[in-house]
């Protein structure tokens, strides 16, 4: 962050993944999450848009298994390296979309990973 | 599997390809583990499909490529399916339909092939006379990999039912395993000295495990998803076990048993590195020699020379072809014949009078024929909705530690209720009676058990559990009466306390507008108007038997496999509560105040009625309960005749055999499961649908915007459709998708059964569920057909909005028909995403 605006904040550099996907794939990533020694991530349930194959409704309340969930995780750039390798085979068969991007925090230590254990 | 054991020669190899990491195996697990189904333990049996991992595939493709993984059948023999055929179970002008279908045509079926001899009496032939190529029942021979695998998951998993528990549980299934199984006189016979040196020197993470033995094992790159998935299904019994407790189990659970599908996989991949086989698959027959289908119409080669291409092709069919058109002669012979009972019935419009008392059932199968068998009692009006009352619910018993959640299992539980004891009954005598019970139990079953113990057990023991063994068999109704007095039921003394959260004693189990809005969806979903009559009931089921592992598969599948009795009693407490009705009030729903709403439970195995909380009901309403109570006994009178002769038992004996300890068929369940209706009563009232269908109400101009309808079809029919899938497979192959006999069985681990004394855990349906004594299948393997009555453009605007309705209805996993609520007129969901004219595409064999 060069902006003046900033300046007297102490900011980070870290990178942020966002990850879009069924619902019923929640489980999938959640895993893939931990084994790339992510620390923590947000889970945004119940979203909905616009795509290649037409307009995705949002969850049915009977169902928590239809519709989107969104994922947004913050970590070092190694992680999230990680991360998208796991989703690059992820994609391979299944739906879904993810944005890779630059952020910065005030907190580097809450974005810590924890590496799950061996 | 390709041999590809890593011994003296592993350092020979030079194979360089990027080691994935751990995310990039995990991800790849993850997929392969979505190969098997998961399975739940059978306390609370859920019905799931087995090939819901292919659903994105179409139907026919799926099942041809699941049964080459699996070393499954594709379909029932094709002698079976001449028998269903030849006993009428299918309409031989139905196959008749589809073989002319599949020639393409009128034209080309009636073609000549020789001397009143057509293209379509040569696949007719093919179907109904020539002699088929011998089927194996399964493919492949002894795994004994996946024995021995099966073994330690048997051990680790083992849920209190061994005498000694497994040492370094709480390292988790894989490091558990791989520090024991070194000593597994198996494990030695099968690996030798390599399985040796391979334990010692694997890395003890799961994930790491796997992919230094992707590796080692040079799979390419673009094989290892495949390669995992196909491992995984080697045993999608404790596979889908691990599924269940990875995605769907309480914590406490997998408490101190940590296991996921890396786990597994890390263990084969162990046997794979040490050497351990897969057998070789089975191979499959081809179609039949085209000369033996000339000669069979008395045609020589040179007679028919021109048409030897025709002959040739027929000839070339495959077997499984062949047998799925006969999937499809049943499903079109069962839609012919409903779909225009219905849309008669649409056009004629509802005739309802006002009704004494309404009733609302599960949308389950087994609610229809009692449904009927009551509305031809007096003026009652019934209801279908999803059995759990669209309650999110969990229950916390007095006498239990963990929760029953009582929901379907494609939700979580949003409210955790606790009982309390009803006025009037001495509940502490009875816990302190159920109590003893449990622990008498307890230690028996400890004694039993026991190292030191069983012998003298059985010495001490054996006269006394001899003569109850004696009794139980000769008169179980008298032992069941018997044990009723010693451990009074505690069911009706205690009630559900919505005022007080299980977990959060401080907190209400539901705010008031969680209560009003729970209320207000029954009204929603099934379309019930507010000038309800004096007495509702809403009424749950569950099933009877005794020493039955599949016990819980009788009761409410809504319910998580439980009996629905509790969701109806909460219900009815929300409904009688006067704030809860202000607030509907407010909403346009305005009750009347004679209206007064009660609980019962329907049992299906007796058809006997059990009506919850009647010392509340007040004076004014006792005759109406008493009316309806008698109604109940008739109706289920005379349902027990109809469905004793369907079990070629008399009625009597049905209630017997709820007692029983020996029955293995205490009822036939949801077998012959074939439609799922979503519409009102009366479009159904005046036919008589043979327990075959789920009906849920539902009526389409309470639903301006769909949303209704959208919640229906993404949740009652996908559940509807796991019910239909399973039945399905475990009929076509009950060795792979089902449970096999019932006598044979043993439960392991108070998780599942296995086969004779090892295993794989068995997923699906027992050969009793579905077969007769006979060996002739009493359920019909067909796919669901859902009928939906409302206008054509919001039907398609909500499968299209739907990504799993999509996938369903387009890959031919359930046929959709939509009657159109203004004219009457039906149209199929067509593969092809259009909604097609019927009658035309009602005859178009597809997918």
């Amino acid at each position: 962050m060069t902006d003046a605006a900033f300046a007297d904040l102490v900011l980070h550099q870290l990178k942020k993944i966002e990850v879009i996907v069924r619902a019923e794939d929640q489980r999938m990533i959640e895993d893939l999450l931990h084994s790339a020694g992510m620390g923590g991530w947000t889970v945004i349930r119940d979203v909905a848009g616009y795509g290649h194959d037409g307009f995705h409704q949002g969850r049915t309340i009977f169902n928590d298994q239809t519709g989107l969930v969104m994922f947004v995780g913050v970590a070092e750039p190694g992680p999230i390296a990680e991360v998208a390798r796991g989703l690059a085979r992820f994609f391979k068969s299944r739906p879904g979309v993810t944005f890779l991007s630059d952020v910065a925090v005030m907190r580097s230590e809450y974005f810590a990973a924890a590496r799950s254990a061996p | 599997m390709k041999a590809r054991t890593e011994g003296a020669n592993a350092s020979a190899y030079a194979y360089v390809q990027p080691a994935p990491g751990r995310a990039e195996i995990a991800a790849l697990v993850a997929l392969a583990a979505r190969r098997v189904a998961p399975l739940w333990p059978l306390q609370s049996a859920i019905a799931v499909n087995p090939l819901s991992g292919f659903e994105e595939m179409a139907f026919d493709q799926a099942v041809a490529r699941a049964a080459a993984i699996f070393g499954a059948r594709d379909s029932l023999s094709i002698e079976t399916w001449r028998n269903l055929v030849r006993a009428q179970q299918i309409d031989i002008a139905a196959l008749k339909k589809v073989a002319i279908a599949r020639l393409g045509g009128l034209v080309p079926a009636f073609a000549p092939i020789g001397p009143d001899v057509s293209r379509l009496d040569l696949l007719m032939a093919r179907l109904m006379d020539l002699p088929p190529p011998d089927q194996p029942a399964t493919a492949g021979g002894a795994d004994p990999g996946a024995a021995l695998i099966a073994k330690w998951c048997a051990v680790f998993f083992d849920q209190g039912q061994a005498a000694c528990a497994m040492p370094g549980r709480d390292l988790g299934l894989y490091r558990a395993v791989v520090a024991l199984i070194g000593h597994d006189r198996d494990y030695r016979r099968l690996a030798g000295d390599v399985g040796q040196r391979v334990v010692h020197c694997v890395p003890r993470d799961p994930l790491d495990a796997i992919a230094e033995g992707v590796e080692a094992l040079k799979i390419p790159s673009d094989e290892i998803e495949e390669t995992l998935a196909a491992l995984v299904a080697r045993l999608p019994g404790w596979a889908g076990h691990i599924r269940w407790r990875s995605e769907y189990a309480e914590p406490s659970d997998s408490a101190g048993a940590p296991a996921g599908m890396a786990d597994l996989l890390a263990l084969w991949i162990l046997l794979e590195r040490a050497g351990i086989m897969a057998p070789p698959p089975a191979l499959w027959p081809a179609a039949c020699d085209p000369r033996q289908l000339a000669m069979h119409f008395g045609l020589g080669q040179s007679q028919c020379a021109s048409q030897w291409g025709a002959i040739e092709a027929i000839a070339t069919v495959r077997q499984s072809e062949l047998a799925h058109m006969f999937m499809v002669a049943a499903e079109q012979g069962f839609r012919d014949t409903l779909i225009p009972a219905l849309t008669a019935a649409s056009r004629s419009g509802a005739t309802q009078q006002a009704p004494d008392a309404q009733l609302v059932f599960c949308i389950d199968v087994r609610s229809e024929p009692f449904r009927r068998a009551l509305e031809a009692q007096g003026a009652f009006e019934t209801f279908g909705y999803a059995g759990f009352f669209g309650l999110p619910i969990a229950r916390h018993r007095h006498d239990r530690g963990r929760r029953q959640r009582l929901l379907p299992v494609l939700l979580a539980p949003q409210h955790d209720i606790a009982e309390t004891p009803v006025p009037g009954y001495d509940v502490d005598a009875l816990v302190r009676s159920e109590a003893l019970h449990q622990h008498t139990r307890g230690l028996l079953g400890t004694a039993k058990h026991g190292l030191g113990s069983a012998f003298a057990t059985a010495e001490a023991l054996g006269l006394v559990a001899g003569g109850i063994m004696a009794a139980r068999t000769l008169a179980p109704r008298l032992m069941q009466r018997v044990m009723q007095a010693i451990n009074p039921d505690i069911e009706q003394a205690m009630a559900p306390a919505l005022d007080t959260h299980a977990l959060h004693p401080d907190f209400p189990a539901f705010t008031l507008a969680e209560k009003i809005g729970y209320a207000s969806l029954l009204f929603r979903m099934t379309g019930m108007s507010k000038q309800t009559a004096r007495l509702v009931v809403l009424t749950g089921h569950g099933g009877a038997a005794v020493n039955n592992p599949y016990a819980a598969a009788l009761d409410c599948g809504a319910c998580g496999g439980h009996p629905g009795g509790f969701n109806a009693r909460v219900m009815a407490a929300i409904l009688n509560d006067p704030a809860v009705r202000e607030g509907l009030a407010d909403e346009g729903l305005s009750l009347p105040a004679t209206t007064l709403f009660l609980a019962a439970e329907h049992n299906t195995t007796t058809d006997q009625v059990t009506v919850f909380d009647i010392d509340q009901v007040p004076l004014s309403h006792k005759g109406d309960l008493a009316a309806l109570r008698t109604a109940f006994d008739r109706a289920g009178q005379a349902n027990r005749t109809q469905r004793a002769i369907a079990l070629g038992r008399d009625a009597d004996d049905l209630i017997t055999g709820s007692c029983h300890w020996g029955e293995v068929r205490p009822e036939w369940g949801l077998a012959r499961n074939a439609a799922f209706v979503v519409g009102p009563r009366w479009l159904t009232r005046a036919r008589d649908l043979g327990g075959r269908a789920f009906l849920h109400s539902y009526d389409w101009t309470t639903d301006p915007d769909g949303t209704t309808l959208a919640m229906i079809l993404t949740a009652p029919m996908v559940v509807a459709q796991w019910i239909n899938c399973q039945y399905l497979f475990s009929t076509i192959d009950n060795h792979r998708y089902g449970s096999g006999d019932k006598t044979t069985q043993n439960p392991v681990g108070r998780i599942g059964v296995v086969q004779g004394n090892g295993g794989d855990l068995r997923i699906g349906l027992p050969r009793q569920s579905l077969f007769s004594d006979d060996g002739s299948p009493y359920h019909i393997p067909q796919r669901l057909l859902t009928v939906v009555h409302a206008p054509f453009d919001r039907v398609e605007a909500v499968v299209t909005a739907h990504d799993i309705l999509s996938r369903l209805f387009g890959n031919g996993w359930v046929q959709l028909v939509a009657i159109d609520s203004a004219t009457g007129d039906a149209r199929r969901w067509a593969a092809d995403a259009e909604c097609a004219p019927n009658p035309p595409a009602c005859q178009e064999n597809r997918p």
